[in-house]
């Protein structure tokens, strides 16, 4: 029982990875996925990498599992049928969803909405009402609850959900709604709004309680068969899944609340980077994530994986906890193309994995980021992705040929011309996420990861000017890396909407005191030791009526004062660092309390390498080939990252190449190879 | 003539000395400016308009002003005419504000819209514009909200504030803020909104000054001509492709009133291309009217709505901005509905606008067969103020959304925002922070217009009222219809019912301001839905039924206006489907182009909006004086 395990199902490969605790030795195993019922890659997955170490599955300790199952029921809207009740005369509400068009103007003639989650044939108004403080304006109609419970089930439906007005203040007409199910119906699945997100906003809370309930029966199922399945193997550790938040759970706690993990996978890349930073000393990170058809950008401060409370998936945005990640449609598959203005673009289309890039050699024809990189050799001839694709170069350059005919150029010139747009695309993500809220990226470093993230990491370090480029050692498994390094984790929010100037210090505390209880019940219900507990407190602030909340962290020994203004300075400094103003005149509204309890389980630490090397990494080098490097082709030595050790330094320009990626070290930069194995891209 | 021509020919038409990948990347770096200005005023912003429905819009200009990137037409050449400043006085720092629409030609066309123009400098040198503007809940004037519908001039709407350097060198202009501020029902959502906006404009000027840093100065200068020359050349190809030349398209529809009984109001376009230039003539639209829902309407802004159409429609990709201002004639009679005579009257221009965009819209069906749409429901303004029971005043500005048109191949959306990126304001958060309930929000059955692809229904919502105050509402829609198109049939009509806490209930009109309201009553307030596509008996049945199950359509209409019947248990009867299709075809008159809706003549309708006005007003000063009688007005 010394070793722990990560599992991330991507669309296309299932990550494994596992994690020797004596040795602190990380073995990597990509397995094809298998969607049409995801665990039978997962375990196939587990039994090739240890077979890679030679252990069992009775050898495993923990095992995290970071999984698509919910992300794709709810793009796909495979979930099960929903009933939703809701307050009499709000009925359609997911139908008008708030209104929303996209821009630019005439927007609405484009956007393809999507039928709502439960149907409003499925749904009915309940004659109950809940006032805005919470008092009862209308009691509620039992028997028309179970009327409508009747109705529906007669008609089909596999799960209820129940959204009432003003839950969120006072949820005991929904509570009472659902135990009136639970009395009729047993064995359906129910859930209420207030229990899904604790914060006004009617529609959303609403939309994310019935996703929730669509993907229930579904996701329990799959967890079932997992764990069945995995503990015939004779495991005998502890399962985890991994949250949107980047923390992890049971599949007990998933059961109540599937939508936590709708963004399981992303997630990993991120904590992992921010577990990275904190052990190397680099606290502040950017994370630069780029896959095949988008890149995932992120600000780690202080070694801290950073959460939003909603998230957006496909045309839905939900109210739940996620590592804030921003998204762009730049990857490798993005196609480019010429508009009818000549402007040369750059996705957002992608050929995805199917037929994927011309050089893949599956027929696709489109020129895309990755048939740049195959023309520059920034993908050398002869490396095989994943181990076993080869490249067709042929094919890449015919298809980048039919850009550079529309630009007048060349072909090297115009691939080139496709990484440089892609390259600024992704660099405004970068910005979205560094510049836009206040922050100097040249204080940061950049961890790169993803499929082709290596490949244009040096190039992003070189535009938003960041002090250094990391590029870890298995940058093609990075989220079942972050997985390893999660916690056990939950948050409970409650909304607040009170100032901080008539909010007395005790009262407060008396919320927080609450909020800490149903912390600590649940991380005992996840068999967290009493020692590994901790609680981070936040307020989520903002100027009274406005739209933004800034999380103020605070200690429970500073609730004291006759006011809650203790909090006003810390709010004022964010505000000021983020949008460059303050209003002294304006109360400090108090939007939400929220605690998130952890539990720490340490499935990962990185250990220093003991096999350090000088200097001189020409023992890594496997040969020399021309690459493509600003308007020439270059002599550029091709390294095994299998064969570099600490210390070694690549001087560029440079390409590294490992399984899964390749590393670009471009002319006038310098890569060196930390203790860890991390290769530190620096300006020579 | 070749040479007279080319004199005319803008001065960045010409050969740009700048590689095509740094102007792509510009240009990119450029719309991703224009995105940042936008989530930065949004997230600060504190009144609900602002945060909850995004109203706003930014913009980057060149040197000379015209907009490089943006939505709407850059006005910075008019704002300095009508300031003391001259573009070469201005400094690093220094933030232009104004309101009056008279003195930016309509740029921003009401005074809750606020405008801020920052000059950006790099190095010391002057490089451009970074613009914002926003709508601010209250600035003063005789109602609440600040869009009275009975205004007769542009005092009575609220303070005016000419081009004034709100900073000057970086500095605050303290003393004109608190002002401008002072004369707000909401000073202090007022102050922050302004302060939030001019957030807005730094984060625009800090990101063009980032390119600078970048590039070079004169590469982003020259990009900037590019990049105008660019779009200019991409408008005349559409238009050479898209546009017949040397034939006339016109249109015409109406708006109701003018809130003080004045109407209908007519617009006219008719468009037709010359060559390479687009020639765009309102004559024939209605003058100008005493009541405040003139929109004095940009020349610039214009032709960036009708280049913006031609661009949506065809190539998204295109970079919006001022390029094609000389290829595209616009006139607009002097005195006219859309070019009133200060001080005309302003306030409630939303209702025109709308039409506005109806009547091009159709225009360009005519001309392009492309994208033929129906007409949008109504997107009202609606204002609740008065003193909550703690004694704390109170006041409340919402947006609610009609139906959006049908297209070819696809139904209108329900209660949904034609402008884009607006947002619903929660019932949660109109509650918690307002007194007043919201009993309902629905999609209102068999508001939609019925066709082969059915215009989206308007909505339904109910308020209940917790504290004596007053409203105020701006909707249209209520005399006209949403027309349909190619056999469509027009949506419904708007309808405002107030409901007493007796019972008592009144049907009020189009538009009104200051109608006292009380604990315990209601208002149900109807948008009007949007126009159909095609005739309604080719539409799905199927389609028709899932309409009913949703209780969008009634059982009725099934049958009337679609001719399918639906059976017992919610299925489609075909057999009695076919037969009553056939039944209604062959009883009906052809199906027009443009269906307006059964409306009795001019004459008539100008008889009927004039005495509903008067009857109205007998019933409010009649409700006003019973208030005052009770100690309660």
């Amino acid at each position: 029982m010394a070793y722990n395990v990560a599992v991330d199902v991507g669309g296309t490969f299932t990550d494994v990875l596992i994690f020797d605790q004596q040795s602190g030795e990380l073995t990597e195993g990509k397995v094809l996925s298998t969607p049409d019922d995801p665990s039978r890659g997962v375990v196939e997955g587990i039994e090739t990498v240890c077979r890679k170490v030679g252990i069992s599955f009775e050898d495993l300790n923990l095992l995290f599992h970071g999984t698509t199952v919910v992300t794709n029921m709810i793009l796909t809207n495979t979930g099960s049928r929903v009933g939703l009740l809701t307050t009499k005369g709000h009925e359609q509400i997911l139908l008008l969803a708030r209104a929303w068009t996209p821009g630019p103007l005439y927007g609405w003639m484009s956007l393809q909405k999507p039928d709502p989650p439960a149907d409003p044939t499925d749904t009915v108004g309940i004659n109950e009402r809940i006032g805005p403080d919470g008092g009862v304006l209308v009691p509620l109609d039992e028997g028309e609850v179970r009327e409508a419970v009747e109705r529906l089930v007669g008609r089909g439906v596999e799960s209820l959900a129940i959204g009432f007005l003003n839950s969120y203040v006072n949820p005991a007409h929904e509570r009472r709604a659902r135990e009136i199910v639970r009395e009729m119906y047993p064995d359906l699945s129910v859930s209420i709004s207030a229990d899904i997100g604790q914060e006004y906003g009617e529609y959303e809370r609403t939309l994310t309680t019935v996703v929730n309930t669509a993907v229930q029966p579904r996701t329990m199922l799959y967890m079932r068969n997992f764990e069945r399945s995995i503990r015939e193997r004779r495991f005998g550790g502890a399962l985890s899944i991994v949250r949107s938040d980047g923390g992890a759970m049971s599949t007990e706690a998933v059961a109540e609340s599937p939508i936590q993990i709708a963004l399981s996978g992303p997630s990993g890349g991120v904590t992992g980077s921010a577990y990275l930073a904190r052990e190397i000393g680099i606290k502040d990170i950017l994370t630069f994530d780029m896959g095949g058809t988008s890149t995932d950008v992120s600000l780690c401060l202080n070694g801290e994986t950073p959460v939003r409370r909603d998230i957006r998936l496909g045309y839905f945005q939900f109210k739940s906890p996620a590592v804030d990640v921003h998204s762009v449609g730049a990857g490798g598959g993005s196609i480019a193309f010429v508009s009818a203005s000549g402007a040369l673009q750059v996705g957002p289309a992608s050929a995805g994995a199917d037929p994927g890039p011309a050089a893949y050699g599956r027929g696709g024809e489109e020129p895309t980021v990755t048939d740049a990189n195959v023309v520059l050799h920034r993908i050398p001839p002869g490396v095989a992705l994943g181990g076993t694709l080869e490249m067709d170069e042929e094919a890449a350059r015919r298809a980048v040929g039919k850009v550079a005919e529309r630009l007048g150029m060349g072909v090297e010139e115009a691939a080139e011309a496709i990484l440089e747009i892609v390259n600024e695309n992704m660099h405004a993500a970068l910005r979205v996420v560094s510049v836009e809220r206040g922050h100097d990226p040249r204080e940061f470093g950049l961890v790169a990861f993803g499929g082709a993230g290596p490949m244009h990491a040096n190039a992003l370090g070189r535009l938003i000017r960041s002090h250094s480029v990391i590029v870890p050692p298995t940058p093609g498994v990075m989220s079942a890396f972050g997985f390893l390094s999660s916690d056990i984790q939950n948050e409970f929010p409650e909304t607040y909407l009170r100032t901080a100037e008539e909010t007395p210090a005790a009262e407060l505390r008396a919320t927080v005191e609450r909020l800490i209880a149903q912390a600590n019940e649940w991380l005992d219900g996840e068999g967290v030791e009493e020692e590994g507990k901790r609680f981070d407190l936040y307020a989520d602030c903002r100027y009274y009526l406005q739209n933004i909340q800034i999380p103020c962290r605070f200690e429970l020994d500073e609730l004291t004062g006759e006011d809650s203004t203790f909090l006003r300075e810390r709010f004022e400094e964010a505000h000021r660092q983020r949008y460059n103003f303050e209003l002294p005149d304006s109360p400090l509204e108090i939007a939400t309390v929220r605690v998130v309890g952890r539990g720490t389980i340490r499935g990962v630490s990185l250990v220093e390498s003991e096999d350090g090397a000088g200097a001189d990494a020409s023992e890594a080098v496997l040969r020399t080939e021309r690459v493509y490097f600003g308007g020439e082709w270059m002599e550029t030595p091709i390294y095994d990252r299998g064969r570099l050790r600490p210390n070694h330094t690549v001087e560029g320009p440079a390409v590294v190449v490992q399984d899964d990626t390749t590393t670009v070290i471009e002319p006038g930069y310098r890569g060196a190879v930390d203790r860890f194995g991390n290769i530190l891209i620096e300006e020579a | 003539m070749v040479l007279h021509e080319r004199q005319e020919l803008p001065d960045f038409v010409r050969e740009h000395n700048i590689d095509n990948v740094t102007l792509d990347i510009i240009e990119n770096a450029l719309k991703n400016i224009r995105h940042e200005m936008d989530r930065v005023l949004v997230t600060t912003a504190v009144s609900p308009i602002i945060r909850e429905q995004a109203d706003e819009f930014p913009l980057i200009a060149d040197r000379q002003g015209r907009m490089v990137v943006g939505q709407f037409g850059s006005p910075v050449d008019t704002v300095l005419e009508n300031s003391p400043y001259k573009a070469e006085d201005l400094k690093d720092g220094d933030v232009i504000a104004l309101n009056d629409p008279y003195m930016m030609e309509g740029s921003t066309s009401h005074l809750p819209d606020i405008l801020l123009v920052r000059p950006i400098f790099y190095e010391g040198d002057h490089v451009g514009y970074a613009l914002q503007w926003g709508n601010l809940m209250d600035v003063g004037g005789k109602t609440a909200g600040s869009i009275p519908i009975d205004a007769r001039s542009i005092y009575e709407e609220g303070v005016r504030m000419p081009p004034v350097k709100l900073y000057d060198g970086g500095r605050l202009n303290e003393e004109v803020l608190r002002f401008f501020c002072h004369n707000s029902r909401t000073p202090r959502e007022t102050r922050a909104d302004i302060m939030a906006i001019a957030a807005g404009t730094a984060a625009g000027a800090q990101r063009v000054k980032d390119i600078c840093d970048r590039f070079g100065k004169e590469t982003y200068l020259e990009a900037c001509d590019a990049l105008l020359d660019r779009t200019r050349t991409s408008i005349i190809n559409l238009m050479r492709q898209l546009i017949p030349e040397g034939e006339r398209f016109e249109f015409e529809d109406y708006t109701d009133d003018d809130g003080l009984g004045n109407g209908p109001i007519k617009l006219k376009l008719a468009m037709w291309r010359e060559g390479d230039t687009l020639h765009l003539d309102w004559t024939g639209t209605d003058a100008q009217v005493p009541g405040p829902v003139n929109f004095l309407l940009n020349h610039r802004m214009f032709q960036m709505f009708a280049g913006v159409f031609l661009i949506s429609a065809v190539d998204p990709t295109i970079l919006f901005n001022d390029g094609y201002s000389d290829v595209i004639k616009v006139n607009i009679p002097e005195g006219s509905v859309l070019r009133p005579v200060e001080p005309a009257p302003l306030s409630n221009r939303l209702v025109v606008m709308a039409r506005l965009f109806d009547v091009l819209g159709a225009v360009y069906a005519k001309a392009i067969g492309f994208n033929v749409s129906g007409s949008y429901g109504t997107s009202p303004n609606f204002v609740y103020s008065g003193v909550k029971k703690s004694g704390e005043p109170f006041q409340t500005m919402e947006i609610l959304y009609g139906g959006i048109p049908a297209i070819p191949g696809k139904d209108g959306l329900d209660g949904h925002s034609w402008w884009p990126e607006f947002l619903a304001v929660p019932a949660e958060y109109m509650e918690t922070y307002y007194p007043m309930i919201v009993e309902e929000y629905a999609a209102r059955r068999d508001s939609c217009g019925a066709g082969q692809f059915r215009g989206g229904c308007g909505i339904r919502k109910v308020y209940r009222f917790l504290a004596n105050g007053r409203i105020t509402y701006q909707d249209d829609r209520h005399h006209t219809y949403p027309y349909g198109v190619a056999g469509g049939r027009p949506g419904a009509p708007s309808k405002k019912t107030l409901i007493r806490k007796s019972g008592a209930s009144v049907e009020l009109p189009s538009k009104v301001s200051d109608v006292p309201v009380f604990e315990g009553d209601r208002l149900v307030f109807e948008t009007a839905g949007a126009g159909g596509v095609g005739d309604p008996l080719e539409r799905d049945p199927e389609a028709v039924a899932r309409d009913v199950r949703w209780g969008l359509v009634s059982r009725e209409a099934a049958g009337s206006e679609y001719g399918v019947v639906i059976g017992e248990d919610g299925s489609v009867d075909a057999a009695a489907t076919e037969s009553r299709r056939e039944q209604i075809r062959s009883a009906r008159p052809e199906l027009p182009a443009f269906d307006h809706g059964d409306l009795p003549p001019l004459e008539e309708q100008r008889r009927v909006i004039a005495e509903t006005r008067r009857k109205f007003n007998e019933w409010l000063s009649h409700e006003l004086g019973a208030a005052r009688a009770n100690g309660r007005g």
